[in-house]
């Protein structure tokens, strides 16, 4: 007979409480349906509003406690000794908790946009904590398969979300588009992992780093491979095509959910695969990573500047923010790894906020999707034009936010690697982005209000959001060693980004 | 010194954005409760009140101030992200004292000038210029670098919309084209900050961003660092040195990155353009005074042709094209080119005329361009144009305008017993002493200003009032006059009598000398004869100004930095 594994649950917690959240949701929405008859539709909608996004809320949550305990603890366990799999880590628990963090403020950030746009269905919330679940997996895989496992639970959910608005043809585009061009990234990924399977003869990461040889061609195509695998997932030039488009078409609720988590999760897994099984080959990825990342820059930040749709402006410039993001991939330091979590953890709130801003337009079915749109919103609505100025400023990097301190530790951490080339790059494309952003505020507050019907209330939900995202963006931008919290003391996000990559370093 | 004097300088800093977000708070209360909030008239005063309270704080730190002393004073260090060296550090000098007093002393009279200028979202524009004020002072008296980058940059924000929202009809261009100039120097200065703070931590072994030793602390800051002259391109002085000038370069502006400053001077309202000439361009000349000569003091020294040479360039060039303006506002614009382009011009003859006048000029510049600046605000709101061809014969129906204008042009000018011509003269002879050359091109600039300024004056002023829109305006009013009348106050004051300020300023100069010649290792680091240098610097500073050149004046013309320190010592 064969003896069970010792499997240890408490690894894979916050997944399960993710995934049980999500199956709750589901039967929520079963037995609500049923009573739609009965009650009429006003009322089941309120309920999705109310009892659904709120389980969705109370478990992300739990998850966000859960791992933040487990952060704190400390210590590395994994969920299966014979066959290591996933794997309890600083590393994994943090990235966790952000994704938890950001997935909660995205379901807060729904609840009205949702029945505004009449898509008010409970799969939303379930498919939102689905993918939540797989990115979960995807971070705290350490081999490949579970690596796969989680990028497709993370994904297939995506594409459905990405045309949730089912009867807008371009919602319709966007999750196709997404969906084609996901699922070839995800053929050439599994493409490579075969390939480095037969280098190194097993698919753990310690496996691959045991089992490189860096002169074997088969190694070098595989990994490469791999990259463009996430290139795809990240918006990496040239892999970035779809971004515009599909962030365009989705409901501005999903592109905020997606074009943060989905980057969070697959830098955090790129970082993982780079510190713990493709070591041996640093050398030559710096290479890539830094023609990569210039590409990067230079493409998002150029074409952003042309761009009359918020959304699309929007997608270009989380292409160019993955740009910066990668400077930290090509410096390979424990420096680099921790300014790209803090940096990440930046994005999130910022970028976040943003699309919380056009969500909280977004009247009667329409998106406000026109950067004209915002003209004069200063005098319309004067609080929104203030958090949008403010999380504009801080996607461009000035001092005082988020955003600036996220790029001061990757230039800190690419100053001290010596990469000075790519750093003049980002620095003079910083310039470029800075035309485009200001370009937002200065419609808002230098010109005239157009005809253009906003919603003229903003739902609570959408206020909690923004403002928890506006105070983020200053308070990590003034004291990212002590953020203070009423609730919690201040919080030292700066020292978690270090501890969170130290362990790759034997921290 | 007691409790309050030790926290002095951040009150200073910090008050003007406490008022502001004080009264932003009220409002978003207000809104929040349903209620209607201050109303915008009740702004006003606060704002003023806030703004002149901030003035009387920093006439005690002038009392407190301490001339005899080298070094920074009033220093306060606490930890802000210590983990990499970052922390709240301020501190005076003789030069930051008087850009700290310059700009608390413009800010009221700014705020007053345009009391009727604004109607347009009133509580955002006092929002912003208290926030600019705290931004403007917390540049000057930042001693940490990061500190400093934070205020350098998180100044434009406000700028960017007083000129954007409350400028002219270019406005939105205007404010973009600031903001971008100012962004590409900046951005590349801090990377030259980044490559300076890993050289540091490379010869240290610890991480910092203090420009000085903080007190009590026993390593020194980053002017401790040694620069490799060559090696890797972007570890040199010379690179280094040319990142910082160049984001120092473009705020001043020198020649030929000065063509944001025309379109920003015209476009904003009067009090933007007050701002950016009294107080903003100086951050440009006090970034060199403070950050780039004394870190990378041989680059300074290698490049010293070159910005004299854009100096005077820029002062013929800015005057030239003074010259042929139409526009007053323009023409002001112009002038100061031309009178920055004298400081730049001191500051490079790197010796002790040169620097003190180049300080000097700095403050006069804010004064006599502000106060243009205001008289040409209030032309334009009794007639609304600023074209010189529109005018003629003003002083006949506002004599006392006419007169103000009058000594503030040839304040402008440098008449002497006015502001103007004590700075110019040290910067004249310190240029002779330094490169004669310069000297005598720059003079010509001089003369050129007289010209443009006494035609436009000419033109505007007297001849018939042939318009007849021109026959009925009405001349100053009280506030008016009061906001005239502080502003000439200081102009005649530093004219007759400098000597509190240079006695003030020579000390900081000859402490940046000595301090330049020790990093470039010519003389030997001679720590005793610091306090030595004070006590005989003031005795002498207390001599007229012409007493000064004849003191100067036996010296070689050619005489090199060394012997012009030493001869002062």
């Amino acid at each position: 007979m064969i003896p069970a594994p010792d499997l240890n649950l408490s690894v894979l917690l916050p997944i399960i409480l993710v995934a049980i959240g999500s199956m709750t949701i589901l039967m929520g929405e079963v037995l609500l349906s049923r009573a739609d008859t009965v009650l009429g539709r006003e009322v089941t909608e309120s309920f999705i509003g109310t009892v659904l996004a709120g389980t969705a809320i109370f478990f992300f949550a739990l998850t966000l406690w859960a791992s933040g305990v487990a952060f704190a603890g400390g210590g590395v366990q994994v969920f299966n000794p014979d066959n290591p799999m996933y794997q309890l880590d600083p590393f994994s628990s943090f990235v966790t908790a952000v994704l938890a963090l950001s997935a909660l403020l995205s379901c807060a950030l729904s609840i009205t946009y949702l029945s505004e746009l009449r898509i008010n269905h409970g799969e939303y919330y379930a498919l939102i904590m689905l993918s939540a679940s797989g990115m979960m997996l995807m971070v705290a895989a350490v081999d490949l398969i579970a690596v796969f496992l989680g990028l497709e639970l993370m994904s297939i959910p995506i594409y459905v979300l990405a045309g949730f608005d089912r009867r807008k043809l371009r919602s319709n585009e966007s999750a196709l588009k997404y969906f084609l061009i996901g699922s070839f990234a995800s053929a050439i990924l599994l493409y490579g992992m075969a390939l480095l399977y037969g280098v190194s003869g097993g698919t753990s990461f310690e496996a691959l780093r045991a089992g490189f040889d860096a002169d074997n061609p088969m190694a070098l195509v595989g990994l490469g491979l791999v990259v463009v695998g996430f290139a795809f997932k990240i918006s990496m030039v040239p892999f970035h095509q779809w971004t515009p488009d599909v962030y365009e078409g989705a409901p501005s609720a999903v592109t905020a959910y997606m074009s943060v988590t989905v980057k969070v999760a697959a830098f955090a897994t790129l970082i993982r695969l780079l510190a713990m099984a493709f070591g041996p080959l640093e050398a030559s990825l710096e290479t890539i990573f830094w023609v990569l990342s210039a590409l990067t820059i230079v493409v998002g930040n150029i074409m952003a500047i042309i761009q009359e749709n918020v959304k699309r402006m929007l997608a270009y410039s989380s292409i160019a923010h993955a740009g910066y993001l990668m400077i930290g991939l090509v410096t390979g330091t424990i420096e680099g790894y921790s300014a790209m979590i803090f940096y990440l953890i930046a994005y999130t709130f910022m970028n976040l906020g943003a699309f919380g801003v056009v969500v909280a337009l977004a009247n009667r079915g329409n998106d406000c999707e026109r950067i004209a749109s915002f003209a004069g919103l200063a005098r319309t609505r004067p609080g929104l034009a203030a958090v949008m100025a403010l999380f504009m400023l801080s996607l461009a990097g000035i001092p005082g936010t988020a955003g600036f301190m996220g790029k001061f530790k990757i230039f800190m951490a690419a100053v001290n690697s010596g990469d000075i080339w790519l750093l003049i790059i980002g620095v003079l494309m910083s310039v470029v982005s800075v035309y485009y952003y200001l370009r937002i505020p200065v419609l808002m507050y230098m010109r005239e209000p157009e005809d253009e019907s906003h919603r003229t209330e903003i739902a609570s939900g959408e206020g909690a959001v923004l403002v928890v995202c506006a105070l983020a963006v200053l308070a990590l931008g003034l004291f990212p060693n002590r953020v203070p919290t009423l609730l919690f003391g201040d919080l030292d996000v700066l020292d978690w980004a270090n501890r969170s990559v130290g362990m790759f370093f034997g921290g | 010194m007691g409790e309050f004097d030790q926290h002095l300088l951040t009150i200073i800093t910090f008050f003007p954005l406490v008022t502001a977000l004080g009264l932003m708070a009220t409002s978003i209360l207000a809104k929040l409760l349903g209620a209607d909030g201050l109303p915008a008239s009740l702004w006003k005063p606060i704002a003023l009140a806030s703004s002149i309270l901030t003035f009387l704080l920093s006439l005690r730190l002038f009392a407190v101030f301490d001339p005899l002393e080298t070094g920074f004073q009033l220093v306060e260090h606490a930890p802000w992200i210590p983990e990499y060296g970052i922390q709240y550090f301020v501190g005076i000098d003789g030069i930051s004292l008087l850009m700290v007093l310059l700009t608390t002393f413009l800010m009221p009279i700014i705020l007053l000038a345009s009391w009727n200028d604004i109607s347009k979202s009133l509580r955002n524009y006092l929002f912003f210029m208290l926030s600019l004020e705290t931004g403007m002072l917390g540049a000057f008296v930042s001693l940490n670098l990061f500190q400093f980058y934070v205020f350098w940059e998180a100044m434009l924000v406000p700028m960017y919309f007083i000129i954007g929202v409350w400028g002219g009809p270019r406005r939105v261009y205007a404010a973009v084209k600031f903001f971008l100039f100012t962004m590409v120097g900046s951005l590349l200065m801090l990377l030259a900050m980044l490559v300076l703070y890993y050289l540091n931590f490379d010869q240290t072994g610890v991480l910092n961003f203090d420009l000085v030793a903080p007190p009590g602390g026993e390593m020194g800051g980053l002017l401790q660092t040694v620069v490799p002259v060559d090696g890797i391109w972007w570890k040199t002085q010379t690179w280094l040195f040319a990142a910082f000038a160049l984001a120092f370069a473009i705020k001043v502006p020198m020649f030929p990155l000065h063509t944001w400053l025309p379109d920003a001077h015209v476009e904003a309202p009067t009090s933007g353009s007050v701002v950016l000439a009294g107080v903003l361009l100086k951050m440009g000349t006090y970034g060199f005074l403070r950050f780039a000569i004394p870190l990378f003091p041989s680059a300074a020294v290698e490049f010293t042709p070159l910005m004299m040479t854009l100096s005077v360039i820029g002062i013929v060039y800015g005057s030239l094209v003074a010259m042929v303006q139409s526009d007053i506002k323009k023409l002001v614009a112009y002038s100061s080119v031309a009178h920055l382009g004298f400081v730049m011009l001191g500051i490079f003859a790197l010796n002790v005329h040169g620097l003190t006048g180049g300080v000097l000029q700095m403050v006069n510049h804010g004064l006599s361009t502000g106060a243009l600046f205001i008289l040409v605000g209030m032309l334009y709101e009794r007639r609304h144009t600023r074209q010189i061809a529109d005018f003629g014969g003003e002083a006949r129906p506002m004599p006392v305008f006419a007169a103000c204008f009058g000594v503030v042009t040839m304040s402008s000018i440098g008449l002497p017993m006015l502001n103007g011509f004590v700075g110019e003269f040290l910067i004249l002879v310190g240029t002779f002493l330094a490169a004669p050359i310069f000297a005598i091109i720059a003079t010509s600039g001089v003369v050129l200003a007289a010209a443009y300024m006494l035609w436009m004056f000419r033109r505007v002023m007297f001849g018939p009032v042939d318009n007849p829109e021109n026959r009925g305006l009405i001349d100053l009013g009280l506030r008016e006059k009061v906001v005239m009348l502080s502003l000439l106050i200081p102009i005649i004051w530093i004219g007759v009598y400098p000597n509190p300020l240079l006695r003030r300023i020579e000390p900081s100069v000859i402490e940046l000398i000595r301090q330049l010649e020790v990093r470039r290792g010519v003389v030997e680091v001679e720590t005793e004869v610091a306090p030595e240098v004070d006590s005989e610097a003031a005795p002498e500073a207390e001599a007229e100004p012409e007493a000064k050149t004849e003191t100067a004046k036996p010296d070689a013309p050619d005489s090199a930095l060394p012997d012009e320190a030493e001869e002062r010592l």
